[in-house]
């Protein structure tokens, strides 16, 4: 299929009544800055012009200044909203190059909290997605606040490991740097059964709802060769009858240990990828039951405690360690010279591959399903624009 | 679940009323739910012994002396380096003659109490430094000092942290048994 | 006293007494929808929030007037006031007491239909006059949405009058003495949700404000307003669902009857307006927004039509004898 790099759609008036907006890079849904340049014809969309870089903070030549010690807590800065798995990329990119082991303890330790920010990044998208297409002012709020409400008490779970919220500095090379403190376990037990309850109340509430039905069914549709060319990854591909997941291709961390489903929807609509995530928040919770019954005890790294700037140094050599991120596959690409900095190291974000998909499926489609099919694309600019 | 809508009227309009008396059911509900709203300033939440708050620099507990020596370990790990320490050389010991911290570039990562050999510097519980003019969050070293005596501590010290993250050794004897990782306080 | 000067006196009572109560709607419908989502609202400006209102009003009225350089100046400035005499206009027929009210007329609930009809102008001015292109495609989609939702919301009225026999809305609210015309059998009932559907879409309330749809056009029509302006347009918009809501108590819930001595009655009456304006507030907070065609089919496809077999079948059953007259 040959695919063009944009696609302006000719209808209707042949072009004599056509009206460029700009729907800014400050603009209550764009999910960040992002600047789309809209050619309407009335309310109908017929091109899509996207804009990014607004965010762009020089993280790769960051990560040619720091060193392995340094950046893994400048590593979350990435993709703010799901640190853990950015940072995971490029600890175990730095560990694939150096052949370091992770001892079986804080790869059950990655796993947990990677899950779980799989559980609060989702919990952020629902609720900005539907504060998209409900309204500030109206039902989009309270589910926004609602689902806020699920990911605070899952940002409690992660303070009282780490101290942090939002962005953590968890992992180092080697392993993770905190251990589990004293009623940690029952902590989260209990968040993820609230969380699981929660989540089926917001299903109901949405799912049967003919308007939100109306706003997401037939509505950005991504066909599987589409998927496939342009390269989307995570819950997009999923949603579009594609079965990849990074967890399943090519499990790092003791995936493989662990029993879980992976949710595949074939339509491709926004309706079929929310489907995905609100099942991936169920398997999210299953691995995480799954990971503290078998936590192993032992060491939590294999690296000693971080004395000196310096302390950590991987000899020659280049690797591509991918994650599953909230929002697809999340990769680090690092070359090393045997110093403590790394020569090179570059980022695959997830959001920025999903973006390109929208020139393709945005024209066709009303001003209000461009809110719609941005929040169930569900961009994150830091990894975007890096 | 998918739903095919404009099949059938009736069949529609029962499935739009069900679908609204179910959310409307459910913000009521919440209606009658606790509001989790934390009155902060007046009710302050309890936070968890790790917390990452302000830094600090601490006194030795038997003997009051500072805790610093100038090594400067914390300033060359700093990612935005916002730490600039001067070394004091002494007969006995080496101090800081002069320790800033920026703190509105700070990044609360943990890393400068991570390889602080002294436990010198740490974070405290607490995040109530909040001020109108930005020269006050640039912390000399009484200032720093004096954070340590006001606010409660975190759990974390430099020796602590990497205690924990530190492989147990392995056993000298047949009798002696490394000390296994498990739950650590 | 002479007539006139007992209205002018009434009329002045009425507009500073609705501007109270419109200001105070608006704290109880954030407290409201707050409560709805695990928070508390206000909270600090005076005790639980009380002074809210007064802090909001005094803020809008120190604000600098922004007026963009390239606006139609005439347009622009007298839209907020086209938009807000209509909202306002409409409680001059509102009785409320037998006999307490500024002007009942004989035609009072098709005055009330007619002028409150009449905010698109003063919508459309506010969006073309700011030009700007959110404002305008807002305000072309409020003429599209408000002007298919009169009908239903007529025909949905109409119910009422046609159980009561009269146009005059104290003739409606006296009816209404026995039974509540909520509660008469199916159409009482269908006449009362197809009026608040109709409401919400009159008042561009979720699920039906795709003209404001703030994530998309932040604010619509009112994105170039600030200050003085911004407070008038906000004025109206309240005033126009506080006026609908005691309509909807008029029609259906029986204004003022209630148990207790008669000079109860007009609190009785605020009571059930609170009641409908709670109402529509709670499916406002419930719900996420539809699209404007979808917005348009609900009307032309859906309401309109039962709107309309539902005053055929109340006129049927009022032929056979099966109502209250007046």
């Amino acid at each position: 299929m040959d695919v063009e790099a944009r696609k302006v759609i000719e209808m209707g008036y042949g072009g004599s009544e056509r009206l460029t907006m700009n729907m800014g890079p400050q603009h209550p849904s764009a999910h960040g800055v992002f600047r789309a340049i809209l050619t309407l014809e009335g309310e109908t969309v017929v091109g899509v012009d996207a804009v990014i870089g607004y965010l762009h903070r020089c993280h790769e030549k960051l990560g040619e200044s720091l060193t392995y010690t340094q950046y893994p807590s400048i590593a979350s800065k990435t993709d703010y909203v799901a640190a853990m798995t950015s940072e995971l990329a490029y600890v175990r990119a730095a560990e694939l190059v150096g052949k370091v082991d992770v001892p079986k303890r804080a790869q059950y330790l990655r796993v947990i909290v990677a899950e779980l920010q799989r559980i609060a990044s989702h919990c952020l998208w629902l609720g900005t997605w539907c504060l998209d297409m409900g309204g500030a002012l109206g039902g989009g709020a309270t589910v926004f606040l609602y689902c806020i409400r699920e990911r605070e008490t899952v940002l409690d779970v992660f303070e009282a490991l780490t101290g942090a919220r939002l962005l953590y500095g968890l992992h180092q090379v080697g392993g993770v740097r905190y251990d589990v403190p004293a009623g940690w376990d029952a902590q989260v037990r209990r968040t993820i059964d609230t969380i699981d309850q929660r989540i089926s109340e917001y299903e109901d509430m949405l799912e049967s709802n003919a308007f939100f039905l109306a706003r997401t069914q037939g509505v950005g549709v991504i066909s599987r060769e589409l998927a496939q060319e342009v390269g989307i990854s995570g819950p997009l591909i999923r949603g579009s009858g594609v079965s990849y997941d990074v967890r399943r291709a090519e499990p790092y961390s003791s995936y493989e240990d662990f029993d879980f489903k992976v949710p595949v929807e074939p339509e491709g609509d926004c309706f079929s990828r929310y489907r995905v995530r609100m099942v991936e928040f169920r398997e999210s919770i299953k691995i995480v039951r799954q990971a503290l019954d078998g936590l192993p005890a032992g060491p939590i790294s294999s690296r000693p405690g971080v004395k000196s700037v310096g302390q950590v140094r991987i000899p020659k050599g280049e690797a591509y360690a991918r994650v599953e991120g909230a929002r697809g596959e999340v990769g680090c690409y690092l070359i090393a010279d045997g110093s403590a900095k790394p020569y090179r190291m570059k980022w695959r974000g997830a959001s920025f591959s999903n973006l390109s998909v929208l020139p393709h499926i945005i024209p066709g489609h009303k001003v209000a399903d461009v809110v719609a099919i941005m929040g169930s694309v569900d961009p994150v600019f830091g990894e975007v624009d890096r | 679940m998918r739903k095919e809508l404009g099949q059938s009227f009736w069949g529609d309009l029962g499935d739009l009323c069900s679908a609204v008396g179910r959310a409307m059911r459910v913000t009521l509900i919440n209606l009658f739910r606790k509001p989790v709203t934390v009155h902060y300033p007046d009710v302050k939440r309890t936070y968890p012994d790790r917390f990452r708050g302000v830094l600090a620099l601490t006194y030795d507990k038997e003997t009051g002396e500072e805790n610093c020596i100038g090594c400067r370990l914390c300033e060359y790990i700093c990612p935005p380096q916002v730490i600039k320490v001067e070394m004091l050389k002494a007969e006995k010991r080496n101090f800081a003659k002069t320790f800033t911290l920026e703190l509105y570039a700070c990044e609360f990562c943990e890393l400068c109490v991570q390889v602080c050999p002294t436990d010198a510097i740490i974070m405290m519980k607490s995040f109530d430094v909040a001020t109108r003019d930005r020269r006050e969050l640039l912390l000399d070293k009484d200032r720093l000092h004096q954070l340590g005596l006001t606010f409660e501590p975190s759990w974390a010290t430099g020796n602590g942290l990497r205690d924990m993250q530190t492989p147990p050794r392995a056993p000298k004897a047949e009798g002696d048994h490394a000390k296994a990782g498990g739950a650590r306080e | 006293m002479p007539e006139p000067v007992y209205h002018a006196i009434t009329a002045f009572i009425v507009l500073n007494v609705v501007i109270g109560i419109v200001t105070y709607v608006t704290l109880l419908e954030r407290k409201f929808a707050a409560r709805m989502q695990s928070r508390i609202g206000p909270y600090r400006v005076g005790p639980h929030g009380l002074l809210q209102p007064i802090a909001d009003a005094l803020k809008l009225m120190m604000k600098e007037d922004v007026i963009p350089a390239t606006a139609d100046r005439a347009v622009y400035n007298l839209a907020p006031i086209v938009f807000l005499i209509p909202c306002m206009l409409i409680f001059a027929t509102m009785p409320f007491a037998p006999g307490l009210g500024v002007a009942d007329l004989n035609i009072g609930i098709l005055f009330f239909l007619a002028v409150s009809a009449m905010e698109i102008v003063g919508l459309f001015m506010g969006g073309w006059g700011s030009n700007n292109k959110y404002a305008l495609l807002s305000a072309m989609r409020a003429v599209n949405q408000i002007i298919s939702y009169d009908l239903p919301f007529i025909f949905a009225a109409l119910v009422p009058v046609v159980l009561a026999g009269s146009l005059k809305l104290s003739d409606i609210a006296a009816a209404q003495a026995g039974l509540w015309f909520v509660f008469y059998p199916v159409i009482g009932q269908l006449a009362f949700i197809a009026f608040i559907v109709a409401t919400l879409a009159a008042e561009n309330r979720v699920p039906f404000d795709i003209l404001e749809a703030e994530s998309e056009l932040v604010a619509g029509f009112r994105v170039e307003y600030s200050g003085m302006k911004f407070a008038l347009i906000q004025l109206g918009e309240y005033a126009h669902m506080l006026a609908t809501s005691f309509l909807g108590a008029l029609l259906f819930l029986g204004a003022w009857s209630g148990p207790g001595p008669a000079w109860l009655g007009p609190v009785w009456f605020l009571i059930k307006a609170m009641f409908v304006f709670l109402l529509v507030t709670w499916v406002r907070w419930s719900f996420v927004r539809i699209r404007v065609d979808q917005i348009l089919a609900i009307s032309w496809k859906l309401l309109l039509p039962a709107t309309l077999v539902l005053l055929m079948l109340t006129a049927f059953w009022v032929t056979l004898g099966g109502a209250a007259g007046a």
